[in-house]
């Protein structure tokens, strides 16, 4: 909406269910002369591939995709650098030394995400113990609040959550459970528990479909592959400043100090959705 | 990390309550002899129903709005299966889709895109004093959420109902023999329409114990294929209360066993441990189908001398 207000262009969208639609959602919007199309989700990129090369005058944009071509742009997220600072904060605030990761399902940029999370964990506390689980969808708050359960009986009192609308059971039962805190992502999650939601790993998509936008409009754009992480503010840690006072100062100092070294580019996590398994 | 049996238990109870409530109303649609696969429908509309419900009056309004909102897509279906004559199979499908549609649609008119996140108030769960003191059963089954007490007194009246009152042979008879059940003076189409209506009442109420009793909040498609599940618990307990009861504690179980299994960080593919309620499912099914205990008239259409 923000490109519509302040580009003047014309905006519209559709909402998909199925693979077998976005062929055609990307065909309808390439035929009817729509100059930018965003598909977000790396399950875009198929589609685009195939479509892109009949509209040559319409730039396909997917999220979370690597490949690109002439008009096919794949915007990748750098989800690991936020969640490495994630994990910095969730193994000192955790008493237990149990940390819990839930994802809907294994999509690399949640692998990813962990991966990152669990290796900060491990530098700030070698002896911690991280959990994954994935619910398998979505949509199933109920089964989330279970996995988060689960995880939370074995010891848990941290979660990083990357579900989606199944994850709001994952913050419902923190604030059921005493001394258990939330990483939510995605997008600034701090406001829907805020009294159990350390912070959140956020992606700020409006500002990345913008900057895009704004470069097609002016006719300097180039297709490639864009990887946005924490030096075009893309990616970025938010702390939850109600709980500020729950994470020791030591270190959001050093959240401080890694987060400067990733945006002058001396430090990056591993970005492989296939680092070493934690156990 | 050990495993609290206890607590297993109760978290497998808490999980077999929704199941359970819906195929409850389920066995009562099929005892009629009409298989309702808008039973997935009844129950998402009953969680958006539990929502604006509660949102308006609490809690209470909020279970009440989902029953309304169950019954609601069950008299679709009864006016288009029993009076319309159409397809019930095709029928019960159109009914779960229209309502997961209409119930995301209405969902983000109403909320807006950033969603009513975990606005809603809940129940928690109550001790019965004494029972709740009992080893190993007593937290498992007597510190739950009051509907869940709900459920085993509806269970046991439903026993009652079914196998002991008038009306309960008439719902038999009409799932049995519908052309029996007219001579007898019964209106089979009347029989099946109320079932139906009881049906997607406690597909509401099931909906709405997700939200009002479970999660606190609305996802579009949060019932996740819990309706369809309680369908298959309703075979898999042989068309009986009690075998319903029991099919969906197990079925509970098993999805407890898959989220602790998770949370034990063994280097196993999720993907195995996410199919194991319905691999074990599987198993029981084909392990205690021994004689058929469907009901003889069970999917089939009401043919002209039955109306």
């Amino acid at each position: 909406m923000r490109i519509h207000d302040s580009l003047g262009a014309q905006v519209s969208h559709i909402q998909t269910k199925t693979p077998a639609e976005f062929d055609e959602n990307f065909r309808q919007y390439g035929a009817k002369g729509y100059s930018l199309v965003f598909g977000h989700g790396f399950e875009f990129q198929d589609a685009a591939a195939r479509v892109a090369p009949d509209f040559p005058k319409t730039i396909f944009v997917t999220t979370g995709g690597t490949r690109s071509s002439a008009n096919v742009v794949a915007m990748s997220f750098a989800f690991e650098q936020p969640s490495y600072l994630a994990g910095l904060v969730a193994a000192s605030v955790s008493k237990s030394g149990i940390i819990g990761c839930i994802g809907g399902t294994e999509l690399p940029p949640v692998r990813a995400g962990f991966d990152a999370f669990s290796q900060a964990v491990h530098v700030v506390n070698p002896n911690a113990k991280v959990l994954t689980a994935y619910i398998g969808n979505w949509d199933d708050a109920g089964a989330g609040k279970e996995q988060a359960l689960a995880q939370i009986a074995r010891g848990a009192d941290v979660i990083y959550q990357n579900a989606d609308a199944a994850g709001l059971g994952i913050f419902q039962a923190a604030k059921e459970t005493p001394h258990v805190f939330i990483i939510g992502s995605n997008s600034n999650q701090n406001n829907v528990a805020p009294t159990v939601t350390l912070g959140s790993v956020v992606i700020d998509l409006p500002n990345a479909f913008m900057s895009l936008a704004r470069e097609v409009k002016s006719g300097k754009f180039t297709a490639r592959a864009h990887v946005l992480d924490t030096r075009s503010g893309v990616m970025k840690w938010v702390l939850n400043p109600q709980l500020r006072s729950v994470v020791p100062p030591r270190t959001l100092q050093l959240v401080d100090s890694v987060e400067h070294q990733m945006q002058a580019g001396t430090f990056a996590p591993p970005a492989s959705p296939r680092a070493p398994e934690e156990k | 990390m050990s495993i609290d049996a206890a607590e297993f238990l109760q978290a497998s109870v808490r999980t077999a309550t929704p199941l359970a409530l819906a195929a409850y109303g389920e066995l009562v649609v099929e005892r009629a002899g009409v298989i309702n696969l808008g039973l997935e429908g009844a129950m998402i509309a009953g969680s958006f129903g539990a929502l604006v419900g509660a949102g308006v009056g609490g809690v209470g309004a909020g279970f009440a709005v989902a029953v309304g909102a169950g019954c609601a897509t069950a008299a679709v279906m009864a006016l288009v299966v029993l009076w319309l004559r159409a397809d019930a199979v095709i029928a019960g499908t159109a009914v779960t889709l229209l309502s997961l549609g209409l119930t995301g649609t209405l969902y983000r008119a109403l909320y807006g895109v950033q969603g009513a996140a975990l606005s809603v108030p809940t129940i928690a769960p109550v001790a019965v004093p004494g029972l709740s003191l009992l080893p190993l059963v007593g937290r498992a089954f007597f510190e739950q959420p009051a509907v869940t007490y709900a459920l085993y007194i509806l269970g046991a009246l439903l026993w009652w109902w079914i196998s002991r009152t008038h009306a309960g042979l008439a719902l038999r008879a009409t799932g049995e023999r519908p052309a029996a059940a007219l001579a007898a003076g019964l209106s089979p189409v009347r029989v099946r329409a109320w079932a139906l209506v009881f049906g997607g009442a406690m597909g509401g109420l099931a909906g709405g114990v997700l939200v009002l009793a479970q999660v606190g909040t609305f996802a579009e498609g949060m019932s996740a294929g819990r309706g369809f599940i309680a369908i298959a618990i309703v075979v898999l307990g042989r068309w009986t209360p009690v075998g319903v009861t029991g099919a969906a504690l197990l079925f509970g179980a098993a999805s407890q066993v898959q989220y602790v299994f998770q949370s034990l960080g063994w280097p196993v593919p999720y993907q195995l441990f996410l199919a194991l309620p319905y691999v074990l499912t599987l198993l029981v099914l084909a392990g205690t189908q021994r004689r058929a205990a469907a009901p003889a008239a069970l999917g089939a259409p009401l043919a002209e001398e039955a109306r």
